[in-house]
C-alpha cells in the first residue's frame, strides 16, 4: 500500500537555472576515490621521509 | 591513462615507467570508474535511465574527471527532463576539459536558444509550484500545474510520477496507470515507477495476475470480472429471470413507484403550473375590474357634471322666462308709447296697451319687482303723467256712458281706472260704488262708499253714500 505522505517526501524540488551556478561550484569541490588515494599516497610518502 | 604523479602514459605494469610510482591501486580505481561508465552506457542504451544514473554517478565517485561518464550523465538527466542537472554536469565537464569536449556543444545548443532555456526554466518552476501545492494539500491545483509541465516537457519523469501519485491518492487508477506507462516509455526500469505501477495494477485487477493482458476469471462471489483495456467489467453470475407471482409483484411495485413519482414529482409541478395560470387569470380579471371601476367612476362624474349643467341651464331658462314676461311688459309699455306718439288722439289704443300692461303687472305682481327698474318706472310714470288727463276723460266718458245706460258691469272697470288715475274724482268713485251696488257686489260697494265718505266728507256724494251703505246693511241684515 502506498503512503502518499511518505512518497511525497521523496520528491525533491528541481534546481532552477538561477541556482545552477552554486550547484556547479559545490559539485566541482567533490572528492572522488582518486583524490582520496592521492592524499593517502602523499601522506604515506611524507611519513616515510620523516622516518628516514 | 596517465600517471597521477608525473603524467607519463601508464603501461600494463603496476608502477609508472616514468617516475616509478605505485599506480596499481590508482589503475584499479580508474578501471572501476570506466567499468561503471560502461555499465551506465549499457543501461542508457536500453532506456534504463535511472539505472544508468546510478552507475554513472558511481563512476564519477571513483573518478570525477571521467568526462565520458559525466557527459553521459548529463545526457541521461536531459532525457529525463532534468535540464538544469544536465547543464550542471556539462558545465563541470567543460571546465575539466575545455577542448574537444562534446559538453560544450550541448551547452551551446541550449544557450543558443533563449526561448527554449526560458521554457525549461518555466517548466521547472511550475513543477516546483506543483510540488508546493502537494505539500499544501491542494491536489487539484497541483494536477493542473503538472499537466502544464508535461505539455511543455513530456519526458519529465518526476512530473509523471508525481502526477501518478496524485491520481493514486485520489484513486483515479486508470489515469495513474496512464502516467506510469508514459514514465516507463522514458525510463523503463525506474523503481518508483514500478512500485506505483504494481500498486495501481493491484487496485485495478485485484484478482488477476498483473501484466497478462485481458483476463477472464470467475469471481468467488456472484460475479465474473474481466478487464478489457483499462476497463474492468463485472458481470453478475447466476442471475435468474423472475417468473410468476414475483413478476406480478415486481410489476405492482413498479406501478406503485410510478404513481409515487407522479404524485411527488410530476403532480406538484402541474399544481404549480395551474396555480400560476390561475394567478395570472386573477391578475388579468383584477386589472379589468380596476379599469371598469375607473370607467364607472369617470362616467358617474360625467353624469353628475351633466346634472349640474342641466340644473344650471334650467335656471337660465327660468330666468329667460322671467325676462320674457319682462319683455312682454316692456313691449306693452313701448307699444302704448308708440301708439300715443303715432296718434295722440287714439286713446283707445293707448288705453288698451296700458290695460294689457296692468294685467301683466297684476299677474306677475311678485316678479314685477325684477323688471321694475328705475328707468322702466321713470318711463312708465312719465308716460302716464303725460296721458293721465286725457285717459281720465276717456275712461270717465266711457264708464259714465255705460253707467247711464245701466250697463253697470261694463262701467265698473272704466270707472275704477278713472279713480286709479285721478283719486280726486269723487263722481267716478261714487258712480263706481253705485255700479257695485247694482251688480250686488256689496263688499266692493261698501268699500267704495266708505272711501267716498272718508275722502270727500260733506259732499252730496258722501251723504248719498251713507244712505246706500245703510241700505246695503239693511239688505244684508234681512
Amino acid at each position: 500500500m502506498i503512503d502518499f505522505e511518505e512518497e511525497l517526501k521523496k520528491f525533491q524540488f528541481s534546481l532552477e537555472v538561477e541556482d545552477a551556478e552554486e550547484a556547479i561550484n559545490s559539485l566541482s569541490r567533490e572528492i572522488d576515490m582518486a583524490d582520496l588515494l592521492l592524499k593517502m599516497m602523499e601522506k604515506t610518502e611524507k611519513e616515510e621521509k620523516e622516518e628516514e | 591513462m596517465i600517471c597521477y604523479k608525473c603524467g607519463c602514459r601508464l603501461s600494463e605494469h603496476d608502477f609508472c615507467t616514468g617516475c616509478g610510482a605505485d599506480v596499481a591501486l590508482y589503475k584499479r580505481i580508474m578501471f572501476a570508474s570506466n567499468r561503471l561508465y560502461n555499465d551506465g552506457l549499457e543501461k542508457a542504451s536500453v532506456r534504463d535511465l535511472s539505472g544508468a544514473i546510478i552507475s554513472l554517478r558511481q563512476s564519477l565517485k571513483f573518478n570525477k574527471n571521467n568526462i565520458d561518464a559525466r557527459n553521459l550523465l548529463g545526457l541521461v538527466y536531459f532525457e529525463m527532463g532534468e535540464a538544469v542537472a544536465a547543464l550542471k554536469e556539462w558545465v563541470i565537464s567543460d571546465n575539466i576539459r575545455p577542448k574537444k569536449n562534446i559538453a560544450a556543444d550541448y551547452i551551446e545548443m541550449i544557450q543558443a536558444n533563449q526561448a527554449r532555456l526560458s521554457s525549461i526554466n518555466e517548466t521547472i518552476k511550475k513543477y516546483n509550484q506543483a510540488l508546493m501545492y502537494c505539500h499544501q494539500d491542494s491536489a487539484d491545483l497541483a494536477i493542473i500545474q503538472l499537466k502544464k509541465v508535461l505539455s511543455n516537457s513530456p519526458k519529465y519523469v518526476r512530473a509523471h510520477q508525481l502526477l501518478a501519485l496524485l491520481y493514486i491518492n485520489s484513486e483515479e487508477w486508470e489515469k495513474a496507470q496512464r502516467e506510469l506507462v508514459r514514465c516507463s516509455h522514458v525510463d523503463t526500469n525506474n523503481t518508483t515507477t514500478m512500485r506505483f505501477q504494481k500498486e495501481v495494477e493491484r487496485m485495478l485487477m485485484p484478482e488477476a495476475a498483473p501484466g497478462k493482458g485481458p483476463v477472464k476469471k470467475k469471481g468467488s462471489g456472484n460475479a465474473v470480472r474481466y478487464q478489457s483495456g483499462n476497463e474492468i467489467i463485472i458481470q453478475p453470475a447466476n442471475v435468474k429471470e423472475p417468473k410468476g407471482i414475483s413478476s406480478l409483484l415486481n410489476l405492482g411495485i413498479g406501478v406503485i413507484i410510478g404513481v409515487a413519482i407522479a404524485c411527488f414529482l410530476i403532480l406538484p409541478g402541474q399544481i404549480r403550473n395551474v396555480k400560476a395560470d390561475t394567478s395570472e387569470e386573477l391578475r388579468k380579471v383584477s386589472e379589468n375590474l380596476d379599469a371598469k371601476t375607473a370607467t364607472i367612476d369617470e362616467l358617474g362624474q360625467k353624469v353628475q357634471k351633466l346634472q349640474d349643467e342641466n340644473a344650471q341651464l334650467s335656471e337660465e331658462i327660468a330666468s329667460y322666462q322671467v325676462n320674457d314676461d319682462t319683455l312682454k311688459a316692456t313691449d306693452n309699455l313701448m307699444m302704448a308709447v308708440s301708439a300715443y306718439l303715432a296718434n295722440p288722439d287714439d286713446l283707445e289704443a293707448v288705453a288698451a296697451h296700458l290695460e294689457a300692461l296692468d294685467e301683466e303687472l297684476a299677474r306677475d305682481e311678485e316678479d314685477s319687482s325684477k323688471y321694475k327698474t328705475e328707468s322702466y318706472m321713470a318711463l312708465y310714470n312719465g308716460f302716464v303723467d303725460t296721458v293721465r288727463p286725457r285717459l281720465v276723460e276717456y275712461y270717465y266718458n266711457t264708464g259714465y256712458e255705460n253707467y247711464r245706460s245701466r250697463n253697470f258691469e261694463d262701467a265698473i272697470p272704466d270707472l275704477a281706472r278713472v279713480y286709479q288715475y285721478d283719486e280726486t274724482n269723487v263722481n267716478a268713485l261714487f258712480f263706481l260704488g253705485i255700479s257695485y251696488y247694482r251688480t250686488e257686489d256689496y263688499d266692493n260697494a261698501k268699500e267704495t262708499f266708505a272711501k267716498v265718505i272718508d275722502n270727500f266728507p260733506g259732499t252730496n256724494s258722501a251723504s248719498q253714500s251713507k244712505t246706500y251703505l245703510a241700505e246695503i246693511n239693511n239688505t244684508e241684515a234681512r
